[in-house]
């Protein structure tokens, strides 16, 4: 019964994650916006893309293989998902019947959606989509590992790398309370959250010119309902890495049980931290250029540098 | 000849059905050896010479090994002989080359005294030499394979002197005698011995820096048979570096020393970073392939040297277990998918005969089944869920990550270092496997060759399909292959077996073991994300497909208002070239631009274009001793002056030199 319990506050959390995806793109979108002074769209503009692109019809590249219809399809199941594996609201401090997955299984599954999306880049024959995913590839390999490290560098204290666990524990657990380390961890994270949303200085996301796109960039072939499944996963992808920031440095608020002024407060402190998250997002879009894609490595580089002192200074 | 024809396909068909035979055999032995309980076997080998008495003993690690090289030659055994129809000059002595490659690999693992074991190995260097040189009668294959047996040679020098002191000491060459031996010498001999053993091994796996004949040798030899270099062969070194740091060369008592753990460690990081870094570079298919054998063969040794600093006495027995198993673990995956990968870029080189990938591209139309079993095996091997290569690699982080909590200190250090190297060579090998798989395989053919591919035929289909399976069984349902793991762990560990560690929540559920206080271990359970991600692709299949009203259609890709056609599509080259920049220090990348001017400058004939990354073990170590040799030859020819009363005082020389050396000890 508890287990059936749990099932079901998984999936809610999941459902919570995919549908306030475009709200939270939605959001940032519109701080732009009244950053530049302007009106912007509706808070709500994502949806009714969304909507719109899947009520449209499809056009496909004729040298395209089959495989690229299930690219959109693939690319959103893996990173949907992800959600299981992050605690939202809940985050119970007992090990559950059948643990889904860990930290290490989250990337590794935005790894595989990215590996996908590059695939199905390719597949068109175009030279934009090419080199998007030429692009997109030299960037996540570059994220990946200092966003591992940096993962890392909370789980070593913690022992384990099960979100869940490291949000319940991080009250209780003495190595767990906060320290050096972490603040250097999370300013790595928030380098790489820049990247890994598809944000300025990395990526411009609100551009049409195909030289400075990097995940726009392979997008390009597709369309109609397809397209709405990667947009999806994109906003998906944003809130997730957003959730996991704030899972693994603020674990504050969390519901243990399911009582209702419990479940109230936890998805008050969830949507607090998204919204100071999303605010960041925001300012540094706006006040940054973007950066040249060959300087991005350095840029990186502090993100990857800050993970891997943040995990030394753990270790020893 | 026309008349022979028949009879040869049919011969060639029997020796590889013999093959098949003997590796169902072999597989059945392995597997009745690992859970059938049986204990040990033993067989003595009728007396050769009088020396030595030969034998063959299977203990646990021996059947692991056995099972891992039954696997991939039953796969072969299938592809080969209409890969050698298609266009093999020699294939009766290919097959029979391959016949002996086989049983010499099988020999070694299952080597009872160490003279069987060097026989064996010896025999393994021979036959593969063979399938290097014999495919293709080029100046350059040939250089690969003397490369090879040069590299192998010194390699099997150093176990020479290994094997021949531990017999020396021991009186026997069997095992028994070798650990009776091993058991008196000294921590410093002890180390010596371990590391040349780990440089004779070394030198035949492929780690860096003794990896330079790899590449060149193992694309050369026919395809079937690469996967089996590949995906097996470095794995028998590997057996030789597990059957000689846990266990001849062990101490009796005690921890295995920190040294061995940490060169281990270091070397396995280094193999699997630089591995994929060349890898990244390649634009022949199967060099591509090799290069990421070195990378492979250098994760196996991140988990074992991690087990080596772990093991024994140092209150981290689960966790050792746990890095050991997922060494193991990583053997068996790379066997299933590097033999499968090697096998479809078999197929696509024998139905187009090009293994340069920027002329193909374009075959997934046209191969249907080569390319969506190779996908699967990029996926498998870029260490993405839901497939095998995701398990082992899960392991090995988990192993590292406890395991440097609870070392703490340099040694811990090393362990993160390790773990962030690792967490890059994941990303480095997808980045390349998008590369190798959308140029290969997508977009438009960029040749004749690749427009007019067809599909291979069935029973090549078959052999991949074999892998297959093990790649996605071991994914899905890793749970169900940890027993396996457990003989070889408990006998180099002791303690408990990976079934009980990594699996104590049930099959289902893959555990990474030895948590901080008050914590539970980290848990996942692949097959219940696998179900959760198909379901999920299910759903979004259905809901892409429910409000459309409008039509699909088919309009070519937007070039720009110009013509679509081939030269649009972005080649390996390109695909790279943004890591050749960032990773810059280790490439030394060079290019060369070449421009043909007609009367006026603004008028450009012709543009070429050549580039080329440097290995570095190549550039900075084997030139130069190269380059030394040579000196140091050309010096001596001076004191050669073709006097026989010369040669003799030289004799005499040493001869005097050795005895007033040796008598004095």
């Amino acid at each position: 019964m508890e287990d059936i319990a749990t099932i079901g506050k998984v999936v809610a959390q999941a459902g919570l994650l995919v549908l306030l995806g475009p709200l939270l793109t939605g959001f940032i979108q519109k701080l732009k916006a009244r950053l530049q002074c302007r009106q912007g769209a509706s808070l709500w503009q994502p949806y009714r893309d969304l909507a719109k692109l899947l009520r449209k019809g499809t056009v496909q590249s004729d040298s395209a293989s089959p495989f690229f219809r299930a690219v959109p399809v693939l690319v959103l199941a893996a990173t949907v998902t992800t959600t299981v594996m992050l605690p939202v609201l809940w985050a119970p401090s007992r090990a559950t019947l059948l643990p889904l997955g860990d930290a290490i299984l989250l990337l590794a599954l935005l790894a595989l959606a990215r590996f996908l999306c590059a695939i199905g880049a390719l597949d068109a024959g175009g030279a934009f989509g090419g080199m998007g995913a030429s692009r997109e590839m030299t960037v996540g390999l570059l994220v990946e590992p200092a966003m591992m490290m940096a993962v890392f560098s909370v789980a070593v204290a913690g022992g384990t790398t099960d979100l869940v666990h490291l949000a319940a524990r991080r009250g209780t657990l003495p190595a767990l309370s906060w320290q050096a380390p972490d603040l250097l961890a999370l300013f790595a994270m928030l380098v790489l959250a820049l990247a890994e949303t598809g944000r300025i200085p990395v990526d411009n996301p609100d551009t049409h010119l195909e030289l400075t796109m990097l995940h726009e960039g392979m997008l390009l072939e597709h369309s109609g309902p397809g397209l709405a499944c990667i947009v999806l996963a994109t906003h998906t992808k944003q809130i997730v890495i957003l959730t996991l920031l704030a899972a693994l440095f603020f674990p504050l608020g969390l519901a243990e049980g399911s009582a209702p002024i419990e479940i109230a407060l936890a998805g008050a402190a969830f949507l607090a931290k998204l919204f100071a998250l999303a605010i960041f997002l925001g300012l540094v879009e706006s006040s940054y250029a973007k950066l040249r894609f060959f300087r991005l490595p350095q840029f990186l580089g502090l993100g990857l540098v800050c993970a891997f002192l943040a995990l030394a200074l753990r270790i020893l | 000849m026309a008349v022979h024809k028949p009879l040869l396909r049919g011969a060639v068909w029997l020796g590889h059905l013999l093959i098949l035979a003997g590796a169902s055999a072999g597989a059945t032995l392995a597997l009745r050896v690992l859970i059938g309980g049986e204990g040990t076997l033993y067989l003595a080998l009728p007396r050769l010479f009088p020396f030595a008495e030969m034998s063959l003993s299977l203990d646990g690690l021996s059947a692991f090994f056995l099972l891992v090289v039954a696997l991939v030659t039953a796969a072969a055994a299938l592809y080969g002989p209409s890969y050698l129809g298609a266009h093999a000059k020699a294939p009766l002595v290919q097959t029979f080359a391959l016949a002996v490659f086989v049983a010499c690999m099988a020999g070694v693992c299952c080597a009872g005294d160490g003279l069987t074991f060097l026989l064996a190995w010896e025999g393994m260097t021979l036959a593969s030499y063979v399938l290097v040189v014999s495919d293709t009668r080029s100046d350059d294959n040939t250089r690969a394979g003397l490369l090879y047996l040069v590299m192998a040679h010194a390699g099997t020098a150093a176990l020479l002197v290994v094997f021949l002191t531990l017999a020396e000491r021991g009186h026997g060459f069997d095992f028994v005698a070798f650990r009776t031996a091993a058991r008196s010498l000294h921590g410093s001999t002890r180390t010596a011995l371990f590391i040349l053993a780990l440089v004779g091994f070394g030198a035949k796996a492929g780690v860096v820096p003794l990896h330079v004949w790899l590449p060149k040798a193992h694309p050369a030899a026919p395809s079937h048979a690469s996967a089996l270099m590949s995906g097996v062969m470095l794995k028998v070194a590997l057996y030789g570096i597990f059957r000689l740091g846990f266990d001849i060369l062990a101490p009796a008592a005690g921890p295995l020393p920190a040294s061995w753990g940490w060169t281990v460690l270091i070397v396995g990081t280094v193999s699997a970073v630089i591995g994929v870094l060349l890898a990244l570079q390649q634009h022949d298919l199967k060099r591509l392939l090799a290069f990421h054998s070195v990378e492979n063969v250098g994760i196996i040794l991140i988990g074992a040297g991690l087990a080596m600093l772990l093991s024994r006495g140092r209150g981290a027995e689960p966790l050792a277990t746990l890095a050991l198993a997922a060494a193991l673990l990583h053997t068996l995956n790379h066997a299933a998918f590097k033999g499968l990968l090697f096998l479809g870029a078999g197929s696509v080189i024998s139905r187009t005969g090009v293994r340069n990938m920027e002329e193909l591209g374009g075959l997934a139309r046209r191969m249907p089944w080569t390319t969506w079993l190779f996908l699967l095996g990029a996926v498998a091997i870029s260490a993405l869920p839901p497939l095998n290569g995701f398990v082992s690699e899960w392991m090995t982080f988990q192993a590292l990550l406890l395991g440097g909590a609870k070392l703490g200190g340099a040694s811990g250090m090393l362990a993160g270092v390790a773990a962030s190297m690792l967490a890059l060579t994941g990303g480095l090998a997808a980045a390349c496997f998008a590369k190798a798989f959308g140029v290969t395989f997508l977009g438009r053919p960029r040749s004749v060759h690749a427009e007019q591919a067809s599909e291979s035929p069935a029973p090549m289909i078959a052999g991949m399909l074999l892998l297959v399976g093990a790649c996605v069984a071991l994914g899905l349902v890793p749970g169900y292959a940890m027993p396996l793991l457990d003989g070889p762990t408990q006998e180099l560990l002791g303690g408990l077996g990976p079934s009980a560690v990594v699996t104590a929540r049930g099959p289902l559920v893959l555990s990474g073991n030895g948590a901080a206080s008050g914590l539970e271990a980290t848990s996942i359970s692949v097959t219940a994300v696998a179900a959760l991600l198909a379901l999920l692709a299910a759903v979004a299949w259905a809901l892409r497909g429910w409000p459309r009203r409008a039509p699909r259609r088919l309009a070519p890709t937007w070039t720009c208002g110009m013509l679509p056609s081939s030269r649009f599509d972005y080649t390996a080259t390109a695909f790279a070239k943004p890591l050749r920049l960032i990773f810059a220090a280790v490439y030394r990348p060079r290019r060369a631009i070449t421009k043909e001017t007609g009367p006026s400058p603004y008028v450009i004939r012709r543009l070429g274009y050549t580039g080329e990354v440097v290995d570095l073990a190549e550039t900075m170590l084997y030139t130069r001793l190269k380059r030394w040799i040579t000196a140091t030859a050309q010096g001596i020819r001076a004191y050669s002056t073709g006097r026989i009363q010369g040669y003799i005082a030289f004799v005499l020389v040493t001869l005097v030199v050795a005895l007033w050396f040796f008598a004095r000890a």
